[in-house]
């Protein structure tokens, strides 16, 4: 016990004198711990934000959109486009489905009492709120009766009224759209950036039917129809049942591909899994990379500094220490650093998640197994490289560690 | 009452091995030595000295015969025995000093007492610093390792190893790096430890400073050439005033 005290007294001499060689093996350690947190959390972070994402745009999502294919590099439609029958023919016979929206996207100048932009907008039916859960800070919804008469009224999102708006209240006003004004009835509540990293607060809603009677032309087709399954069991059921009624509509026979194509949430959220399950592998591989580098690092120091040390312990074996002695001496100094490092390095990677959120709003909870693998991390490159390159000088006879070049 | 044999070995020899190529370093010794003995050990370089007390003060085993201390046989002792034996009965003055580098003076003397298992002694700064007083270093108690000359350095190790008392004192060219006055201050510090009762047994190149001893032994490749008592034996007076004959 008292032997123990004695010992714990000269390991923290021992790092204490060779303070420049333990803060540079520190400092590898809270590099490695650090970069592993950061890495494996940011991974972690990116995939979580993007499943609240899709997760947040209602788990009964179904698309449904003409089949395009890739032709020289555009995408060519493949079949007829989507279009009212469709539209309505779904709303009549879906038994599955309980809410639907055709989506039209059309291009366009967008002017406000205080600025203007080009920007998309969205022709959308009343229900289309509904089935993307939107909801409103202040205003209302435009309702069914717009649709059918195709109103020109809109549904605005943050980012369009502060920069057609300034700090005018919207609702009321007008914006002109390629020169035909929509009057403001509702302003969405912000949503912040989307799974694809679209800002979706820049956007304007509009009755579908209005957009396709003012805007550009006249189109008869729909980009995309929205559509939600009655819950979320049901979802796999409401794609089958709509693939199935579309063949019928379209006279497809069969044997032949479809001419359209459903993707459902679901599925979307797969997608984005393997995205976010490659992003995750490819940090893993950088944080791996980094320890590497934090481990050759502190790998240097050490075998510069193992004939020293050798030494060192051939003298403390000649006047008399046991060999436990100097085992004892050395965990405890690879503990240490190594305890001293991770800890650091912990913080290192906390803060840097933090400084990271501060600087680009992007939230990343460190992960806690991260924190394992980095403690993990500094417990290895500490007793590799601090104990057992020691314990083989310890097993030596006192002269041949003395001797040692 | 017959004297207690401190050290006895018997045929020793100790081998290197360097590949091929075999050192047969020391051969067949067959030595004795009683407790209160001052020996010198010389010889030609290369002729064994190191090796064989090296053997002696436990740091190294021979390849073959047997050497006890005080009445152990040494060639059974495992490693904690050896490192106890070391710790507590030999204090060993290396020809390449061996101090740990950053550090002072006193805290490598006090080094041999944080490895004492006994408990005997209370307060090691305190008798760190008396033994570094002992050698004439009780102004330089705090100064580096880098601090301090190659004699200076000689005497801490010296101070070092007479820190825990040892009843044997083994000395490696103690006096290799000191000018003639200061070996004749260490060999006369020998001389009182030895009346005091220590064993001690040193190795030097310099007859000189053998003649302080009472028995000199010659090696010769690895043997022992001569063994004889020393007849008149140099004092500090008589060392000092042939230094200056001399001069
Ligand atoms: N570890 C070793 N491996 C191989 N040979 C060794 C080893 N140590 C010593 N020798 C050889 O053993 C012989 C005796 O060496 P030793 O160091 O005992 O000589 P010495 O009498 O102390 O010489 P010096 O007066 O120069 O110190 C030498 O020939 C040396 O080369
Ligand atoms: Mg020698």
């Amino acid at each position: 016990m008292r032997q123990l005290f004695k010992t714990f007294k000269v390991a923290f001499q021992a790092i204490y004198k060779n303070r420049t060689r333990s803060l540079l093996t520190m400092l590898g350690i809270i590099i490695g711990v650090g970069a592993v947190i950061m890495t494996i959390s940011a991974g972690e972070g990116a995939t979580k934000q993007v499943q609240d994402q899709i997760s947040g745009l209602g788990t009964n999502l179904l698309m449904i959109y003409t089949k395009t294919e890739h032709r020289a590099g555009a995408h060519v439609r493949m079949g007829k486009p989507i279009n009212k029958k469709d539209f309505e023919m779904l709303q009549k016979n879906s038994v599955w489905i309980s809410k639907l929206s055709p989506l039209v996207v059309s291009v366009a100048q967008a002017i406000g009492p205080n600025g203007y932009k080009s920007i998309a907008i969205y022709g959308v039916s009343d229900q289309y709120f509904d089935i993307l859960s939107r909801d409103l800070l202040t205003g209302e919804y435009f309702k069914e009766e717009d649709v059918k008469t195709a109103r020109k009224v809109c549904v605005i999102g943050k980012t369009i009224k502060d920069e057609l708006f300034l700090d005018l209240d919207p609702i009321g006003r007008q914006i002109r759209i390629d020169k035909i004004p929509f009057t403001v009835v509702g302003f969405l509540k912000e949503e912040g950036k989307g799974a694809m990293g679209q800002d979706q607060d820049d956007i304007i809603l509009a009755p579908y039917t209005t957009i396709q009677n003012r805007l550009s032309g006249y189109r008869r087709g729909y980009d995309i129809i929205m559509a939600s399954a009655n819950s979320e069991d049901h979802i796999t059921d409401a794609k089958i049942e709509a693939t199935e009624l579309l063949r019928e509509t379209h006279r497809i026979l069969e044997g032949e591909e479809n001419d359209f194509e459903i993707t459902t949430q679901i599925e979307l959220q797969e997608i984005t899994g393997n995205i976010t399950g490659i992003l995750t592998i490819l940090l893993g591989a950088i944080a791996s990379i980094s320890l590497l580098v934090g481990g050759i690092g502190i790998m240097n120091i050490m075998l510069v500094s193992v004939t020293e040390r050798t030494r060192e312990i051939g003298t403390r074996l000649a006047i008399g220490a046991r060999e436990s002695d100097i085992l004892t001496q050395f965990l405890i100094e690879a503990v240490t650093l190594s305890l001293a490092g991770g800890i650091f390095g912990v913080l290192l990677g906390v803060i840097g998640n933090h400084v990271i959120y501060k600087i680009t709003n992007f939230y990343i909870p460190t992960a806690l197994y991260s924190i394992l693998i980095g403690f993990g991390f500094a417990a290895f490159v500490g007793i590799a490289f601090g104990y057992f390159p020691a314990r083989k000088a310890a097993k030596l006879n006192p002269i041949d560690a003395l001797r040692y070049e | 009452m017959p004297l207690k044999k401190v050290i006895e070995t018997k045929k020793v020899c100790r081998v290197f091995k360097n590949g091929e190529i075999e050192v047969h370093a020391v051969t067949d010794v067959d030595l004795l030595i009683e407790e209160g003995e001052f020996v010198a050990i010389m010889g030609a370089s290369g002729s064994g000295k190191s090796t064989f007390l090296n053997i002696l003060g436990c740091l190294d085993k021979p390849t073959s015969g047997d050497y006890y201390l005080d009445g152990v046989h040494v060639n059974n002792l495992n490693k904690n025995e050896l490192a106890d034996i070391r710790n507590q009965k030999i204090g060993f003055i290396f020809q390449s000093y061996n101090l740990l580098s950053r550090t002072t003076a006193i805290e490598n003397v006090e080094l041999p007492l944080v490895y004492d298992r006994t408990g005997r002694f209370s307060d090691s700064k305190e008798l760190a610093k008396k033994a570094l007083e002992q050698v004439g270093l009780g102004d330089r108690l705090y100064h580096k390792t880098n601090q301090l000359s190659g004699g200076e350095l000689q005497r801490v190790a010296i101070a070092r190893a007479l820190v825990n008392d040892p009843a044997l004192i083994l000395s490696d060219e103690a006096t290799g790096n000191l000018d003639s006055k200061a070996s004749i201050d260490v060999a006369d510090l020998f001389v009182e430890l030895n009346d005091k009762g220590k064993t001690i047994v040193m190795i030097t190149h310099e007859p000189e400073i053998a003649q302080f001893a009472k028995r000199m032994i010659y090696l010769r490749d690895g043997r022992v050439l001569t063994d004889e008592i020393i007849k008149n034996r140099s004092t500090k007076e008589s060392a000092l005033r042939d230094l200056e004959l001399t001069a």
